[in-house]
């Protein structure tokens, strides 16, 4: 019983890093496809540009996956046998990707946001892609500080 | 310095070379035309006509290519245009074309093919719904003149009715107008609300009729009074004449295609040549015209000078030049400068904003950390390998692509040969697929050979090597602050506001570095005091323009406070270690799928290879935007905040248009 606990314990975590991260990238590109919808019914030759903004927030989900599979990988999950995890270990695993379920699901959003003001802002100032990009970069500090934090914590478990 | 030094030319030209010497301003193409539009001395535009002229020239270009452009099969594909593949043309060759080209008579022409194109489709359109409508009488056995326009003794209407109101409307009409009308119900459809029905009445029953029908809610529909005969022989007409009407089309879309094919190059290059034209009296337009001279105001970067002035040689009797510094009130454009290697990242100034004119240009200072941060973040030599051959492909391919785009490539190019260093030190070929795919492990030799340090295995050196890139970069950004103000003799500012933070910062990291034991154990003193001394100096500094005590005290203490903005700007730069994280764990991700998807029965290799090329091409792609995305990031926000405000405007001189076309003799502006 006790040892699969612990493999069951970074399951979960791996399953709320890669779910959450992923709900977070799907809302967030979602929310820039529809402003970018809407630039797109005046002007379609501004596909490259709206694209180029609207997969801006859809990192969150890869860092989500990755995380994940750094946790399945770390026990053993992928290829190969198990290792034998404690119940602790299982919990501390979890807890390291707390930080990406959590801070890239409300990253996603917050950069979809702004992903899609800045679409609105290139269909009037094309010129300004430079800066349109730079915005919505700003908020996705925070989901690769989190990524950081997951691996670092990751990294610190010793099986 | 690497802004470009300009001097305003002040240009006065007799009226009757104006046009050959702003002809040579357009060649030479270094001058930027000063507009004096709202300058109070200026007259009444007298060139307006000319303007105007080639404004209406220009509006029948643009419609001649909105018209015929879908109509044309285009050899050179619009990539290959945009990346510089264009006909050459002189300006004398534009001329002569223009003069045997009456843009006017073709663009009428046109209009009456697209007039008459326009008439078909629509009488087409408007066929279609008769025939519709037409489909609903095919059991109606009357000629439809009943409907339409009536006989002298039976009328008749026609229209939609709710299913429901039927019988209400049949009894309706029988015991009112009893044995005077005659009904036809269309069969009722099971889904449709509506049915069709037809009623036909004696004339002077119409009143009646109408009443009955509006009570029942009868929608009624016109029938167009051209309809007279039976409806399958007026199905009949009407399909001969929408094979008439579709043969005109096509007649006429492959006459307009022929007129495409024939004269879609020749309205391009006049497109440019009238836009470029349209420039050159905007000049004429901005400057102030007497009666016999015109005095053309301009910005020209000294290094030209000399050669403008032998352009404009054959003119000296006609012309004056002035010479003259910018003066107080002037807020001359910015060209920067710099040498071949720092070429490339004018188009990261040029992206943020280019500085203002006599203020530092960033673009050599930013140069060495773009190329080291793009190569930590993508961090995979294999991806490198592939852009590369990429890129090198395109700039030999196309030779003549505008400078911009030239400069682009090569700042993707310099990015690409920093990750495969880096990608190359930290082992990292597109994942690990040297190591997971066993045919290619005779290359794990050459892999090995780089090789210096695994990320995943030792992230924490990778972090250390990031954050002391990010305490080098604030360093630089701050010296360059401090070389600022001295450069402009602002001593004050110098020493007090930024040498006070360079201090403070400095102290902080020996104390810090003697505390951790990184350096000898001396420096923790002299550390703790510089620290002191310059949070006191920067607290002073701060506090000295507010009046009272407590509002000085409180800013004082406020600008300290700020010092930790520095620690958020060091920890920021760890980004470079997890980007490059990410980037080898998505490789080695792809890899791990293509590797499972390998184990299908038989058609696992091919599903394998899809899975990595596909996987590989998704992960390029991603990367290299997030890797050019925060290593510009790292310079805009962290950098640049120390030193570097922007706010200049780029210096356009007077050119030609190339849209399509590429005009010789004009000079590079060097």
């Amino acid at each position: 019983m006790e040892q699969y606990l612990g493999i069951m314990l970074s399951v979960l975590g791996a399953a709320l890093a890669a779910g959450w991260a992923g709900a977070g990238s799907a809302i967030g590109v979602g929310i820039a496809g529809e402003s970018g919808a809407g630039v797109m019914t005046e002007d379609p030759g501004k596909f490259g540009l709206v694209l180029l903004l609207q997969a801006l927030p859809g990192t969150q989900g890869i860092y989500g996956l990755m995380t994940a599979f750094l946790v399945l990988l770390k026990v053993g999950l992928l290829g190969g046998s198990p290792l034998a995890v404690g119940i602790w270990q299982g919990l501390g695993i979890c807890f390291a990707c707390l930080p990406v379920a959590i801070a890239e699901y409300f990253s996603a959003i917050a950069q979809g946001k702004t992903s899609a003001a800045c679409i609105q802002m290139i269909a009037k100032r094309p010129e300004e892609t430079g800066k349109a990009v730079i915005l919505p970069a700003m908020v996705e500090t925070y989901a690769v500080l989190a990524l950081l934090t997951s691996i670092i914590l990751l990294n610190s478990i010793k099986l | 310095m690497a802004v470009a030094e300009l001097k305003k030319l002040d240009l006065y030209v007799h009226k009757s070379v104006c046009d050959d010497v702003l002809g040579v301003l357009q060649k030479v193409g270094c001058c930027e035309i000063i507009s004096r539009t709202d300058d109070a001395s200026r007259e009444a535009p007298v060139m307006n006509e000319r303007l105007q002229q080639i404004d209406g020239q220009i509006s029948d270009i643009r419609f001649l290519l909105r018209f015929l452009e879908p109509h044309y099969k285009d050899p050179v594909s619009s990539l290959d245009r945009s990346l510089g593949e264009r006909p050459i043309f002189s300006m004398e060759e534009l001329e002569k074309l223009s003069a045997g080209t009456n843009v006017g008579d073709i663009a009428a022409r046109m209009h009456s093919l697209e007039s008459r194109l326009m008439a078909v489709r629509s009488e087409v359109s408007q066929n279609i719904g008769q025939l519709d409508l037409l489909k609903k009488f095919l059991d109606f056995p009357y000629p439809m003149e009943f409907l339409s326009c009536g006989t002298e003794r039976v009328r008749g209407i026609s229209g939609t009715l709710p299913v429901a109101s039927l019988q209400g409307w049949k009894n309706a009409v029988e015991s009112r107008l009893g044995k005077d009308t005659e009904i036809f119900v269309a069969r009722v459809d099971e889904k449709d609300p509506d049915v069709w029905v037809t009623l036909l009445y004696a004339k002077e029953r119409e009143p009646e009729a109408f009443e009955i029908s509006s009570k029942y809610s009868l929608s009624r529909v016109e029938i167009p009074r051209n309809m007279t005969q039976n409806a399958s022989d007026e199905i009949a007409v009407l399909k001969k004449r929408q094979d008439a009407l579709a043969a005109e089309d096509a007649f006429i879309v492959r006459k307009v295609g022929e007129e495409a094919e024939k004269m879609v190059p020749a309205i391009r290059s006049l497109s440019d040549y009238y836009s470029s034209l349209r420039k050159r009296f905007e000049a004429l337009d901005d400057s102030i015209v007497t009666e016999q001279t015109i005095a053309l105001q301009a910005w020209v970067p000294v290094k030209a000078v000399d050669f403008l002035k032998r352009e404009l040689l054959p003119f000296r009797d006609s012309i004056e030049m002035v010479l003259a510094d910018p003066g107080e009130g002037d807020l001359p454009p910015t060209l920067l400068q710099n040498a071949k290697a720092a070429l490339p990242y004018e188009t990261l100034t040029k992206l943020y904003g280019v500085p203002l004119y006599g203020e530092l240009d960033p673009t050599p200072l930013l140069a060495p950390f773009f190329f080291i941060y793009f190569g930590m973040c993508l961090g995979d030599a294999g991806y490198a390998l592939v852009m590369i051959a990429g890129l090198l492909y395109f700039l030999r391919k196309y030779k003549r692509m505008p400078s911009s785009v030239k400069q682009f490539m090569h700042l993707i190019l310099g990015a690409a040969v920093s990750t495969l260093i880096y990608g190359a030190l930290t082992g990292s070929w597109f994942g690990d697929l040297v190591d997971s795919v066993g045919f290619l492990s005779f290359l794990k030799p050459i892999k090995n050979l780089f090789f210096v340090i695994d990320p995943m295995q030792k992230p924490m050196t990778i972090l250390g090597i990031a954050l002391t890139f990010g305490v080098v970069h604030l360093g630089f950004g701050l010296f360059i602050a401090f070389y600022d103000c001295l450069r402009k003799k602002d001593y004050m500012a110098a020493f007090c506001d930024k040498g006070a933070w360079i201090t403070m910062l400095s102290g902080l990291l020996f104390l810090l570095g003697g505390a951790a034991g990184a350096l000898p154990s001396v420096f923790s003193p002299i550390g703790k005091w510089m620290a002191i001394i310059g949070a006191v100096t920067v607290f002073l500094y701060q506090g000295r323009g507010k009046t009272g005590i407590m509002s000085k005290f409180f800013s004082g203490v406020l600008a300290v406070y700020g010092s930790t903005s520095y620690l958020g700007d060091v920890l920021s730069y760890s980004r470079l270690l997890a980007l490059g994280l990410a980037s080898a764990a998505v490789g080695v991700i792809i890899n791990m799928l293509g590797k499972l998807s390998s184990g299908i029965p038989y058609v696992g290799w091919f599903v394998a290879i899809l899975v990595v090329l596909v996987g590989h091409t998704f992960g390029l792609a991603v990367n290299v935007l997030g890797a050019f995305v925060h290593s510009l990031r790292l310079q805009y926000v962290e950098f640049f905040s120390k030193f570097y405000s922007g706010g200049g405007k780029f210096f356009s001189p007077l050119t030609y248009s190339s849209q399509y076309v590429d005009v010789t003799e004009t000079s590079a502006n060097s």
